[in-house]
């Protein structure tokens, strides 16, 4: 490289350097700025799931929550839950108010020492529990006590379980008895 | 006299703050989930054997044109027995009820238990058509079964007397009167066929 095109290179390089030294000092004095959050495409999307699920929104006055393992039987039924009181009877026990009051036997039967007569012991005390305590807020409120069962069966429960519940659900004054199943297409 | 131009603005775009709806729109989200339904339930509502199955009072004259039907379906494992006004249909001469044959045969002979479409229901929604014509104001149909029958199978069994295409959620509410095509939409459970 002779001297002159060393000079040249030299020139060259420190003017990059001051516009590079420029360029950064435009950028330091620059405002910061704000980032903005696209709402709009957030919003439809919220939207349209609140619309749906709105849509799909129970309005029976009762919901049925199905305990695990439960295969609630269809049927083509069509008529709307009323309002009562549910007990979930499965193969594998049956539970009423959040209670887990009988345990079935490995054939899906109640323990024949639980049943005398067809009235389950344990499960008679808790509906007459909850049938007095019912009464009493009728009475308080000054109207009639329905006395309505709603029995959620599961489809393989055989039906002289079926039968000893419904019993068991006369001897504590339930009147009304309402099988609860899934609706069908 | 010559226009003054006008002045241009500029217009300024608000945006709106959609921050506060959308946190209402993430509270209501979960709320909402707590309260779905992910099956759509309905009710089947039966009756204890103790309540009478006359829909109406009926009237002297009545009481001697019509005697009640009294239909009675038992589930057996070998198909359904059914029984009007105290005789089995099907059952030998001079029998008023017949254990060695059903009045209506299994769909699928030699099925599992667990095969709940066994059971020929086709053929029981057609024989509770029948007795419907042939008696009009009576609803209510007494189901016993065997004790191993299992519940989904009771279900259909109450859905193909009833009619399968019968609807009466609207008629439960009291804006409808109840449809043709239902048959014998009352239930009463008995237990101890078999």
């Amino acid at each position: 490289m002779t001297p002159e095109q060393h000079a040249l290179h030299e020139a060259a390089m420190q003017a990059f350097l001051a516009k590079k030294k420029y360029k950064a000092a435009v950028r330091r004095q620059k405002d910061e700025e704000e980032a903005n959050l696209g709402m709009t495409s957030l919003m439809d999307i919220v939207s349209i799931l609140v619309i749906y699920l709105l849509k799909s929104y129970a309005s029976d006055p009762v919901v049925i929550n199905p305990t695990a393992g439960q295969k609630i039987p269809f049927s083509s039924a069509d008529a709307s839950i009323q309002d009562g009181m549910p007990v979930f009877v499965t193969v594998r026990g049956i539970t009423f108010q959040d209670q887990k009051v009988v345990t079935m036997t490995s054939d899906g039967e109640v323990d024949p020492s639980m049943v005398q007569n067809h009235l389950i012991g344990p499960l008679f005390d808790a509906f007459s529990e909850e049938a007095d305590k019912a009464k009493q807020m009728s009475e308080n409120r000054g109207v009639e006590w329905e006395g309505r069962l709603i029995v959620v069966g599961d489809q393989s429960l055989k039906f002289s379980t079926l039968i000893d519940v419904l019993f068991t659900a006369g001897r504590a004054e339930f009147k009304e008895y309402t099988f609860c199943v899934i609706r069908k297409g | 006299m010559a226009k003054r131009p006008r002045k241009k603005t500029e217009e300024k775009v608000v945006e709106a703050n959609l921050l506060p709806v959308m946190n209402i729109m993430f509270l209501l989200i979960p709320a909402l989930l707590m309260a779905m339904e992910f099956a759509s339930m309905a009710a089947i509502n039966v009756s204890p054997p103790k309540f009478s199955s006359a829909p109406s009072e009926p009237t002297e004259e009545k009481k001697e044109q019509e005697k009640p039907l009294d239909l009675k379906v038992f589930i057996m494992d070998d198909g359904y027995r059914v029984e009007a006004s105290g005789q089995q249909e099907g059952a030998d001469a001079g029998k008023s009820a017949d254990s060695s044959k059903p009045t209506i045969g299994l769909a699928k002979s030699g099925a599992p238990d667990t095969d709940y479409d066994r059971y020929d229901y086709a053929a029981l929604e057609a024989k509770a058509k029948e007795y419907k014509a042939l008696f009009p104001n009576d609803t209510t149909v007494k189901i016993s079964a065997e004790s191993n029958v299992p519940m989904q199978v009771v279900i259909w069994t109450m859905d193909a007397v009833s009619g399968r295409d019968c609807k009466i959620g609207k008629f439960m509410k009291g804006t409808e009167e109840i449809p043709d095509n239902c048959y014998f939409w009352q239930p009463i459970i008995e237990g101890g066929a078999g």
